[in-house]
């Protein structure tokens, strides 16, 4: 559990073997941020180098969902370059 | 991708990113370029330099999430070094399906590139309810 400064952890009750305890953090977010990242690097693994079967379909997919249309241009699949940015308002 | 191919993207005049903030589960790898996978230049491979096979599937969001506008803090902005004139790439990655729509997008931690300096980072976003794996077509 990621824990920062100013964080208190009361014991709320104890039962046996079971403590139940309440923390109160300025930002409750540092405890969720903390199963987020986790949530995060399990998503990352998952999404990492997808089977080049499955890049194919997708591109596919995409090239007919409509937008301008393809040209067939110069431009093969794989060419290294950046795609085109939004210009911050 | 072969290492041999990783090689040539290296000698080749790519822009070479540079992770500032590394994915979350991998920590080391901090070069990236970015391959246009259609000729839309939707879909791009987020391909590592440091390890050969290693890639990401991204988008700009704004195709699937139009009314998808994430709010970074200052502690983004300096590692990103974005001032008013930057141009910003934003990208999400994708957990590909076998098609659009088994295909989902994270959407709580969105690719950010400052293209000038090509400083580049998977930020986590402090925005609760934002889903890891939101589907492409709704």
């Amino acid at each position: 559990m990621v824990l920062g400064e100013d964080i208190t952890i009361t014991i709320l009750e104890v039962r046996g073997d079971v403590v139940r305890v309440g923390i109160d953090a300025p930002r409750s977010l540092k405890v969720h941020r903390a199963e987020l990242l986790v949530q995060l690097e399990q998503s990352n693994r998952q999404a990492a180098s997808p089977a080049d079967e499955v890049v194919a379909d997708l591109t596919r997919a995409l090239g007919s969902t409509g937008g301008t249309g393809g040209t067939g241009g110069t431009a093969g699949p794989g060419e290294p370059t950046a795609p085109s940015a939004p210009r911050p308002e | 991708m072969t290492a041999a191919a990783t090689a040539e993207l290296v000698t080749a005049d790519l822009p070479v990113l540079e992770m500032v903030r590394p994915m979350p589960g991998f920590p080391d790898h901090r070069r990236f370029t970015l391959v246009r996978l259609d000729d839309e230049g939707l879909l791009c491979s987020l391909t590592s330099l440091d390890e050969p096979g290693l890639r990401f599937l991204v988008v700009p969001p704004d195709r699937f999430f139009p009314d998808y506008a994430p709010e970074v803090d200052d502690d983004v902005v300096a590692d990103l070094e974005l001032d008013g004139d930057s141009e910003v790439l934003l990208l999400v990655v994708l957990t590909a399906g076998g098609s659009l729509a088994a295909t989902t997008a994270n959407l709580a931690a969105p690719v950010l590139v400052n293209a000038g300096t090509r400083r580049a980072g998977q930020i986590v976003l402090d925005e609760p309810g934002l889903p890891v794996a939101a589907p492409l077509l709704g």
